[in-house]
């Protein structure tokens, strides 16, 4: 269906809003069955720029809406019939507990997309919102690639913890190079042991 | 926030929420029974296979995202909530908004693993895109193969949000107010983020013209 909405002011530029409705005439002149697609054209507002309108055209004919293979599709179908049984069999249940998706079962335990995807146990269970860009970039950041997460303002990472405890292997190693600490707690800490070595001498010696 | 009933409109804070969608019997319908989601599935099967072909230029990664969208779907329709703009096309579908804001997600997940571990190179990428068009289709709008190659190279050139506007409008021939609901911006954002695309398409094209062997003897 073809509708044209009136110019807007201060809604974007005239040439956007003179695109965009030269865009709503043109996708809708034809179904996407490629005669109509050839066939049809839309009336040009005069303003319109004749290079997007031409750049309009070759992308309505380059762009194709492709169908997947129906192999492919009737597989999803019966992976979706899983889904769907695992759900009512839930509902019917009334349990509240996290039961992990039962993957592949009735498609020959095939590990598609779905055993493959680490975010759909957690989509199931309602723990995150699949909509949502900003949680599904932080869900597949940690899940997946490992990257880095922000934590209440501190820097959390796999690579992090790894790398301070190849800092202190390396130090431990190199106890000479090192000046002595003369801290308060260091301190403390040599009276502790010199009194526990005493003590320990006093103890073990002649009566 | 309730759903509203249908027809019937309620005001929030800052928009006036309407039950528009025309997909409503069949969200109510997979609610009730999950198995019935199928007809949903069917539905936009196409539509979503087609915008991950061409985000990812690969027939197996496209499969992939496709189906991690629609389980991802059917596992989150329980907390799908219908909200349209009362400003909407009349036949604007939420579940459709919704479904591929889901599609936006994995394929931009997808491709962020993938610009990690380069699968492929440009140049297959770009076969495998050219492979979708059909030569008959282009020879009756007077549009030569070189150019929908061309064209499809300025798109895949694109920044992500210009690329995903193009396709959604030209391949999944959304709404400008749905491609904002599937963005996350403003229409008026939208509308900029399509002029400025068709613009570097245009220059491209133009670029590609003036370089063909004949135009240079």
């Amino acid at each position: 269906m073809t509708y044209l909405r009136p110019l807007v002011p201060g809604d974007a530029s005239p040439d956007a809003l003179v695109t965009d409705r030269y865009l709503d005439a043109l996708l809708g002149a034809g179904d996407r069955r490629a005669e109509d697609r050839r066939a049809a054209d839309a009336p040009t507002d005069a303003d319109l720029d004749p290079a997007i309108r031409h750049a309009s055209a070759v992308l309505r004919a380059s762009l194709v809406r492709v169908h997947p293979s129906f192999r492919f599709e009737d597989r999803l179908a019966a992976r979706l019939a899983d889904l769907a049984a695992e759900r009512q069999g839930r509902a019917a249940v009334g349990s509240g507990d996290v039961v992990p998706f039962r993957r592949g079962a009735s498609t020959g335990g095939d590990a598609g997309a779905a055993a493959r995807d680490p975010l759909l146990d957690a989509v199931f269970a309602g723990t995150l919102d699949p909509s949502d860009a900003e949680a599904v970039d932080r869900a597949w950041g940690v899940r997946v690639s490992g990257r880095p997460l922000l934590v209440g303002g501190a820097i959390t990472s796999a690579a992090l913890s790894i790398a301070g405890v190849a800092y202190v292997a390396w130090r431990a190693s190199r106890p000479g190079r090192w000046p002595a600490s003369t801290g308060a707690m260091a301190r403390a800490a040599r009276v502790a042991h010199a009194r526990r070595a005493a003590l320990a001498g006093g103890a073990g010696g002649p009566a | 926030m309730a759903r509203p009933g249908f027809g019937r409109a309620e005001r929030t804070a800052d928009r006036v929420v309407v039950a528009l969608d025309r997909d409503r019997p069949l969200v109510e319908a997979a609610r009730r029974d999950p198995a019935r989601f199928d007809a949903l599935y069917r539905k936009y099967l196409p539509q979503v296979y087609a915008y991950a072909l061409y985000e990812l230029a690969d027939h197996h990664a496209a499969e992939d995202a496709t189906e991690r969208t629609f389980l991802r779907a059917l596992a989150a329709l329980p907390r799908f909530r219908e909200q349209a703009r009362a400003d909407e096309h009349p036949e604007a579908s939420t579940f459709r908004v919704w479904l591929f804001r889901i599609a936006r997600n994995v394929v931009a997940n997808e491709r962020r693993s993938r610009r990690r571990r380069p699968a492929g190179s440009l140049d297959a990428a770009l076969g495998a895109g050219l492979e979708l068009t059909d030569a008959s289709d282009l020879e009756g709008d007077a549009v030569t193969r070189d150019e929908a190659a061309a064209a499809l190279r300025a798109v895949r050139a694109l920044p992500d949000d210009r690329r995903r506007a193009v396709l959604l409008r030209f391949v999944d021939e959304m709404s400008t107010a749905e491609i904002a609901g599937v963005l996350g911006r403003s229409e008026g954002a939208v509308r900029v983020l399509l002029h400025r695309a068709l613009g570097v398409v245009a220059r491209d094209l133009g670029r590609d013209r003036d370089a063909a062997p004949g135009r240079h003897p």
